[in-house]
């Protein structure tokens, strides 16, 4: 099986999984309990913590991690457990973890503003900033890597630009797609950032937020008082400690990583049929996904036939696969004859060279024998 | 005092002298859907009555019964002797908890029971008011509740206050077997349940056109399945690959007619397929000018290829009432799941509203159907839910 379906989710590393599994095993001890076993696991945690907010080039004096159970727990605590009222912005390329949290603030008859998108998928700068200068803003959220098309926003210089507008907004981005994947050091303008264990080889069940410290938040989930208060629950060592030494993985070789990743969607964007398919995801997005669309065909039915020969790639994003048309892609610009065909191809540093070229001979295939079919 | 369930049904009373038959059907299909669980069953005028289940299955129970076709209504008793004290006692637990107004109601097929009906009701109403006056009073005309006294010849007295309406119609399987065409949608569904609750035994047909149709598309149509299948005690679905017949049509035959030629193939295949089941009747979901492939002149046009009657429970039905039935039978959530669906691939523009049953003919010539066809009923997958 060619596994191109990497922003959905990552298949667990079996390192990690094999590292961490003492945690599973005679490390199974509560981390709040007060005997030696617990003590370990509650000094395990802030290890990670530490590990990670060291991936993103900061300590732990000005920043914390919360554990959460997912990405999408840990944009709802940002955006729902901070400001309470007030006028919120973020963009029209959230994921919808974002994008419904801000929709259910509108609900309750808070302010919300969706910002427009370039065609790539990036955030409008001007129309953000515009409306950041013209309103008395409380909170801006913006995908760091946007899920569908990949693009790239710069949120340390958005968020810059944002608080020198207004010091006090507070600037909260996902960075689910981000993480493990782009460099990045998180700046002092950033607030909150998102980000999740599965995305990056981990398990399903794990996410975090992170958080600086000046700032409060009140939980979301209530009880025994486990991560400083802020989200209880016991924690899943388990979980944590595999996120730990997966992302630890990833980040040892980022940048090769990040660059044979590039070698794979280089190879794709070339040899595509550019008869047939449109490149939706820009040069620069993150090279971890590439967004496709075949004019006038069913991303759908090239997603089944690919699938015959082993091959799995997505069609928009899974998590919204209900719906039929992409609100993100619209957003971007494009049609009904474009929004029908999409394909999102997200790549593995575990993918090699052999299955790109293989997928892409027959993603050609696929397309041009369905074409065949269609246009007679 | 013991529990039971009387059982009641409604159109048998009208049959002659085949009566004895739908009651048979009609006790079988109750014993079948109540497999697993501990009871005893007995046939008394009428009625059917369940005995001996433990109070843990009762709402199992009522949840089967909900869906077995031919029951009129049902109610939970408590069963005494024929003695006015233990009448009372019973018609007491069952007032606990009530609140509101009440009469009570007695029927006495034994006529040596004494006082009368009419005394009977007076005399039990007059005591339970005596003890409950802080929660109920009476209302002859208009009651909030009924407390049912049913005084039987066999010494046996049945107490009970609700009586819950099951689906009616005839038992499934005494009006024959058909083929329902299902195909993900909201009305096919709707259409199998309304057969299942006439009486017909059914099974499906499901076309899958993979590529153009994956996965979640057919188990989208096992879920539907499954839930027509409760009301037919079981059910199979074939599942017939329709791709090639797809592309040949799209290939060779003028767009408009896409749907229309589908349709034929559809029905042949159906037809086939029932003869070769013990079908006697082809079903669908059709209603009447809802989409182009619905109109007189396609209808005509696609029942032209069979002369195995063709059933169609929606015919005049609008969408919003088959919609609200779908509810009713838990099908609408997943019927409106959109995966991409048998008829959505290759739906031309501008498909033919009103076909000329002649040019259909002409365009259909530009194809091998028997070759077709026979390729496609060579690999049937039967999926038993």
């Amino acid at each position: 099986m060619i596994y191109l379906d990497n922003a959905a989710t990552t298949k667990p590393s079996k390192y990690a999984l094999e590292t961490a599994d003492k945690f599973n095993n005679e490390c199974f001890y509560n981390p709040s309990a007060l005997y030696q076993g617990g003590i370990d696991n509650s000094k395990e945690i802030k290890l990670s913590k530490d590990k990670l907010l060291k991936h993103l080039g900061v300590d732990n004096k000005n920043f914390e991690v919360i554990y959460t159970s997912c990405g999408s727990e840990s944009d709802n605590m940002a955006i729902f457990c901070c400001k309470k009222r007030g006028v919120f912005v973020t963009s029209k390329g959230e994921h919808s973890a974002v994008y419904k949290s801000f929709s259910e603030l509108k609900q309750k008859g808070l302010t919300v503003e969706f910002i427009d998108l370039n065609v790539d998928g990036s955030i409008n700068e001007e129309i953000l900033l515009e409306y950041v200068k013209n309103n008395k803003v409380d909170f801006v959220s913006i995908v760091h890597v946007n899920n569908e098309t990949g693009a790239i926003n710069d949120i340390n210089k958005l968020a810059k630009l944002i608080k020198s507008i207004d010091k006090n907004i507070v600037f909260h981005s996902d960075g689910v797609q981000a993480f493990g994947k782009i460099p990045y050091i998180i700046s002092n303008d950033v607030d909150f950032y998102s980000i999740s264990a599965h995305k990056v080889n981990g398990l399903k069940g794990v996410g975090a937020l992170i958080k600086k410290r000046s700032l409060n938040v009140s939980p979301l989930i209530f009880g025994g008082g486990q991560e400083n208060g802020f989200r209880s629950g016991t924690e899943n060592i388990f979980g944590i400690k595999v996120f730990e030494y997966a992302s630890e993985t990833h980040y040892n070789i980022l940048t090769k990583n990040y660059d044979l990743v590039g070698e794979y969607n280089k190879y794709l964007r070339q040899n595509l049929d550019k008869e047939i398919f449109t490149i939706i995801s820009s040069e620069n997005a993150s090279p971890y996904i590439l967004s496709v669309s075949a004019k006038g065909l069913r991303g759908e039915v090239l997603m089944h036939s690919l699938e015959e020969f082993g091959i799995i790639v997505g069609n928009g994003s899974a998590c919204s696969s209900k719906n039929r048309y992409s609100r993100v892609l619209e957003a971007c610009g494009y049609k009904k004859e474009h929004l029908d065909g999409v394909l999102r191809i997200s790549f593995s540093v575990e993918n090699s060279f052999d299955e790109i070229k293989f997928a892409t001979e027959k993603i050609n295939l696929v397309a041009q024998k369905l074409k065949g079919i269609i246009n007679k | 005092m013991t529990n039971a369930i009387i059982i009641r049904y409604c159109e048998i009373h009208l049959k002659g002298k085949n009566r004895g038959f739908f009651e048979k059907m009609l006790r079988e299909n109750i014993k079948k859907s109540l497999k697993g669980i501990e009871f005893t069953f007995t046939s008394m005028h009428s009625r059917y009555l369940i005995e001996n289940f433990s109070d843990d299955d009762y709402l199992t129970i009522c949840s089967k019964l909900d869906k077995i076709a031919g029951i009129h209504t049902y109610s939970k008793a408590l069963v005494v002797n024929n003695d006015f004290e233990e009448i009372f006692l019973a018609c007491k637990e069952l007032c606990k908890d009530k609140i509101g107004t009440f009469k009570v109601e007695t029927n006495r097929a034994d006529k040596n029971f004494s006082p009368n009906s009419m005394q009977t009701s007076m005399l039990l109403g007059g005591r339970l008011l005596e003890i409950y006056s802080q929660n109920i009073s009476v209302d002859v005309k208009n009651p909030s509740f009924t407390v049912y006294v049913d005084i039987r010849e066999d010494g046996k007295s049945f107490i009970y206050t609700d009586v819950i309406h099951s689906l009616s119609g005839m038992p499934v399987g005494s009006t024959g077997k058909g083929l329902l065409l299902i195909s993900g949608g909201i009305d096919s569904p709707v259409a199998g349940y309304m057969t299942c609750k006439r009486g017909m035994k059914l099974d499906c047909l499901h076309f899958h056109s993979y590529p153009y149709t994956g996965q979640a598309a057919k188990e989208k149509v096992i879920e539907l399945t499954k839930r027509v299948g409760e009301y037919n005690g079981g059910i199979n679905l074939y599942v017939v690959s329709f791709t090639k017949i797809q592309e040949e049509i799209h290939k060779k035959c003028p767009d408009e007619f896409m749907i229309t030629l589908m349709r034929r193939f559809m029905m042949r295949i159906a037809e086939r397929l029932a003869l070769k089941i013990g079908g006697q009747a082809i079903i669908t979901g059709e209603s009447l000018g809802q989409v182009a492939s619905q109109t007189i002149e396609s209808i005509t046009s696609s029942n032209s290829v069979v002369t195995m009657p063709v059933l169609r429970p929606l015919i005049m039905f609008d969408k919003n009432e088959i919609i609200d039935i779908s509810r009713k039978i838990d099908t609408y959530e997943t019927s409106i799941l959109p995966y991409e669906d048998c008829c959505t691939v290759f739906l031309p523009d501008y498909p033919a509203i009103k076909p000329n049953l002649e040019k259909v003919i002409n365009a259909e010539n530009l194809l091998d159907v028997e070759g077709l066809i026979e390729d496609a009923m060579r690999e049937i997958e039967v999926i038993n839910l």
